[in-house]
């Protein structure tokens, strides 16, 4: 079972100077004490235009960051959305090749399309086009890491032979993710021979389905570069020694995350496509009943969700493990409404009493 | 979070009565419906809001047209304009303004649902390569769209969100909330273009609908269900949802 903490870096109105300072600052502190305690990965999204929910428009930035100031946490850059106008291709395979040189090989690459109009409307993207651009850019993407030189002729980018540089530390490439939200998406997925990173909330018995189908689907993968068959989900994280506490405090910042994904306006909400197949809710909603079919125990606190204390939490994350899922990322708070110093000491928590009854690895 | 910020005097003094809620649903057969979405420009959207909801970044201006030429209410056109915001976490559109051409539709209308519709002279017209919407009133144009270069869609590729609108019901002020349901037979996508926007007329000045979405022509089937809930428009939705038993 591997460990990560995810970051959206939501920023709490009002937008008061030094506050976003404030936010990327915890952030770090985060980071360099999860590096300590032997969390696996950092992730940070790549969101625009999403006014408190995420001001995490440039996460190469804050992850070049985060590799600077540890020494063994992986660096997920995840998840980069694959649209041009946002992100032309030889540009994500530049930056990724020179974060991993920075991070000494650490980095692993997550890859989206957007769901919200907010964004791709901000970028005036057609959202009936953002599968066909992320499905060319994962193929092209390996290319430009492993071949000196290399040309393309595509529906979303073309370019005359060229050697795109540098080249990444890890060999062949780092290890490519994509983001899951829509049901179906973790076969997209298998079919490419890429890792599955869970940024929904998925209730366990639809997650054990997600993950078996996915496993079933990879062995007869069409890989489009080295395969990486491996599940994370995501999850909350508030860990206290009293059950009540890391109750409280958890479903408050949990129902503010819900709450601020729910004022996103999604691409489906704005624009009919048949290529947003739902309106995509990335999060839980507010309230103990936050996940469609997912009930919630007797402390409120929906199933899966690692919000308690110590013995909860292993219990919680034994179910995961148990239907097939390699890891949990976790976030750690939001809108700020955890103060640091409890942040951190959940953190600490969770690796003294947590990350001791599982084994440490990389999956398959 | 951003929530609304309209003065709730002003908001009560605009309201609608409505002296029962409609205790049968109401189906609409046939109705040919246009549907055009801009992104509102300016700062300070929360000010449209009452305090109950909160607006959507950007907000969205949905003008919906229906044209329905026979039914319960006989042949009428109606228009209603609707601005994408939350209630709780949920999404709603928040209708600002309607206009109906058809006195008995409109009648109806405004007894059952306390929809606020004014008289007006409500167009709608379908062509293979646009459709066209206006409205207008004593020979102003309140609002005229158009949408162009048409492209089939399955009728589920249309998403629907219940509206809200405040009115003085038995349990006070409160917002309305109306769970249109669509059952519907063809659907259109199509890029809407906003020829005139009178905002002042439609009581709303500092309305700039700016950016054009997206736009869609269905026909099908429409029915206004009984009210189910109503919110209050002074607190938010956790605390101020009501079930109308």
């Amino acid at each position: 079972m591997r460990f990560g903490i995810f970051y959206e870096l939501s920023v709490p109105r009002p937008f008061a100077p030094g506050v976003e300072r404030t936010v990327y600052e915890n952030a770090l502190e985060q980071v360099r004490l999860a590096d300590a305690l032997g969390f696996d990965t950092v992730w940070a999204v790549e969101h625009h235009f999403l006014e408190e929910y995420s001001h995490c428009s440039a996460p190469e930035l804050f992850l070049t960051a985060c590799a600077m100031q540890t020494k063994q946490i992986r660096v997920g850059h995840g998840a980069v959305v694959c649209v041009p106008a946002m992100n032309h291709p030889v540009r994500v395979a530049e930056r990724a090749a020179v974060l991993d040189i920075l991070s000494g090989g650490r980095l692993e690459l997550g890859t989206a399309r957007s769901s919200t109009w907010s964004e791709l409307g901000g970028f005036e993207i057609d959202p009936d086009t953002t599968k066909q651009t992320w499905d060319e850019y994962i193929r092209a993407l390996p290319r430009m890491w492993t071949e000196e030189r290399m040309s393309w002729q595509g529906t979303c980018f073309s370019m005359p032979e060229r050697a795109v540089l540098p080249k990444p530390v890890q060999k062949p490439h780092p290890p490519l993710w994509v983001t899951v939200t829509s049901p179906g998406t973790e076969l997209d997925a298998a079919e490419r021979g890429i890792g599955c990173l869970g940024v929904a909330a998925a209730s366990y018995k639809e997650q054990e389905r997600r993950t078996r189908e996915y496993h079933r689907r990879i062995q007869s993968c069409t890989p489009v570069g080295a395969v990486n068959e491996n599940v994370a989900t995501l999850n909350f994280l508030y860990c206290h020694e009293d059950a009540a506490v890391a109750t409280r405090t958890g479903m408050q910042m949990m129902g503010l995350f819900g709450l601020a994904n729910a004022h996103l306006l999604f691409t489906r909400e704005a624009y009919p496509t048949r290529a947003y197949g739902s309106l995509a809710n990335l999060a839980p909603g507010p309230g103990p009943r936050g996940r469609e079919g997912s009930p919630a125990d007797a402390s409120g606190v929906p199933e899966g969700m690692a919000i308690g204390d110590p013995e909860r939490i292993i219990r919680a994350i034994k179910e995961w493990e148990s239907i097939g899922v390699d890891g949990v990322n976790f976030l750690l708070n939001a809108m700020e409404a955890i103060p640091q110093a409890q942040v951190l000491e959940s953190l600490r928590l969770f690796a003294r009493e947590v990350m001791p009854a599982f084994a440490k690895g990389r999956g398959r | 979070m951003l929530v609304g910020t309209a003065d709730l005097e002003t908001f009560a003094r605009g309201a609608p009565r409505l002296d029962a809620f409609p205790d049968s649903p109401l189906t609409l057969p046939g109705v040919e419906l246009l549907q055009a979405t801009f992104e509102l420009a300016g700062s300070g959207v929360e000010s449209l809001f009452p305090p109950g909801l909160h607006p959507t970044l950007p907000v969205l201006a949905v003008f919906a047209f229906w044209r329905v030429d026979q039914g319960p209410l006989g042949a009428f056109t109606l228009a209603q304009l609707r601005l994408s915001c939350r209630s709780g976490a949920r999404p709603r559109q928040l209708l600002v303004s309607s206009f109906v051409d058809g006195e008995p539709a409109r009648e109806a209308l405004n007894t059952c649902f306390a929809f606020g519709a004014r008289a007006a002279r409500v167009e709608l017209a379908r062509f293979y390569d646009r459709a066209e919407a206006r409205v207008s009133l004593d020979g102003r144009t309140l609002v005229a769209v158009h949408a162009g270069a048409p492209l089939p869609l399955a009728t589920s590729d249309l998403q629907f969100f219940a509206s809200v609108h405040p009115a003085h019901t038995p349990k006070g002020l409160r917002l309305v909330q109306i769970d249109a349901e669509y059952a519907l037979t063809r659907a259109e996508r199509g890029k809407p273009v906003l020829d005139a926007f009178d905002a002042a007329g439609f009581g709303m000045p500092t309305l700039r609908p700016a950016w054009p979405v997206a736009s869609f022509v269905a026909i099908g089937d429409v029915t206004l269900p009984r009210v189910r809930f109503v919110v209050r428009p002074d607190v938010l939705a956790f605390e101020g949802t009501e079930r109308v038993s």
